[in-house]
């Protein structure tokens, strides 16, 4: 309720939204990514002294649970679906990086172990979580490698058609 | 008959399941691959990957028509002068919000396709931005903050 109150206090008429630090102490927090439909954010925070996942709602500014992450961390690079069911992130398994996808309507958490034991660096979930692709290292050099998860995820729902805004100043 | 039924049954189940895995995009990692000496920070819509590749020692924005197989110009939006730093697209494929690195300073920029338009978009307080995440419909930005020696969070409603 708090988080709410002060969430609506700071978008103010401007347009504007400074978020509200997650929790009573202020914490870091790194590489946010909002859900496709702008409800839900996931950011990186430190939680006794690891990189944990956080994930919170943009409307009323709860902290959702994420039980089935509790674990393996750091964590870092989460992306959402549109409408946030699915959560990539990348996590710690022994000495690997492991990209995950969790579902959250089933708690559900599916391993993605790159060929050749690479270890993923950064990750993108397509909002419908048909596809994502991945940064990873080969041999020195970074490359973008995209997989189909078709048969692994259920879509979620599609992003909508396109949006149309006045023009914009050019940068000078 | 039963027992040996629901052992059948409980067989397809698991074979189901282990047959269910990601699949690469073997073309278009191909088409990834050949493009860039080096590709990273990607960020996927629906039909658009956008990402920062090097060539000839320079890094941009570039985006890949994923449908089409093909890159996208994007007039306007790469200078010579501008080292880009994070960068996440739209749903639609319309909007890129790009953290960069020009001259002296760091800049959160927004850049329509539509009207190959780019526009900077101030943080207030200042503060030095890093990584960037541009909501479906390129409405709201999440943007990691450097300020007092601390990582911030800001959202940005965008007109």
């Amino acid at each position: 309720m708090l988080a709410a109150a002060i969430s609506l206090a700071l978008v103010g008429c401007s347009g504007r939204v400074r978020e509200a630090p997650g929790g009573l102490v202020q914490r870091s927090q790194l590489s946010p990514a909002i859900s496709g439909d702008g409800r839900l954010l996931a950011v990186i925070t430190e939680q006794r002294g690891r990189q944990t996942i956080q994930l919170r709602s943009l409307v009323d500014g709860s902290i959702r649970p994420l039980p089935q992450l509790s674990r393996h961390q750091p964590h870092s690079s989460p992306s959402l679906s549109w409408n946030g069911r699915y959560l990539a992130l990348i996590t710690q398994r022994g000495p690997r990086r492991l990209a995950v996808v969790t579902d959250r309507l089933n708690g559900r958490v599916h391993q993605l172990p790159l060929p050749g034991g690479r270890d993923p660096i950064r990750l993108s979930l397509a909002p419908d979580a048909r596809r994502l692709a991945l940064q990873v290292t080969d041999r020195g050099l970074w490359r973008v490698e995209l997989l189909d998860l078709s048969d692994l995820l259920e879509p979620d729902r599609s992003a909508g058609q396109a949006i149309s805004t006045p023009p914009m100043e050019p940068v000078r | 008959m039963t027992r040996t039924l629901g052992a059948l049954l409980l067989a397809m189940l698991l074979a189901g399941c282990s047959g269910a895995r990601p699949k690469p995009l073997t073309d278009l990692n191909g088409l990834l691959r050949r493009s860039a000496s080096n590709r990273r920070d990607p960020s996927l819509a629906q039909r658009w990957l956008v990402s920062l590749g090097q060539r000839d020692g320079r890094e941009r924005v570039e985006l890949l028509d994923l449908q089409q197989r093909r890159p996208v110009p994007l007039p306007g939006l790469n200078r010579a002068d501008a080292l880009p730093i994070s960068v996440s697209i739209s749903a639609d494929g319309e909007r890129i919000a790009v953290v960069r690195q020009r001259a002296d300073r760091t800049e959160l920029v927004l850049y329509r396709r539509n009207a190959s338009a780019l526009q900077r978009i101030p943080l207030d307080p200042p503060g030095v931005p890093r990584s960037v995440s541009l909501d479906g419909r390129g409405r709201q930005l999440a943007v990691q903050v450097s300020r007092n020696g601390r990582w911030d969070l800001d959202l940005i409603r965008l007109p």
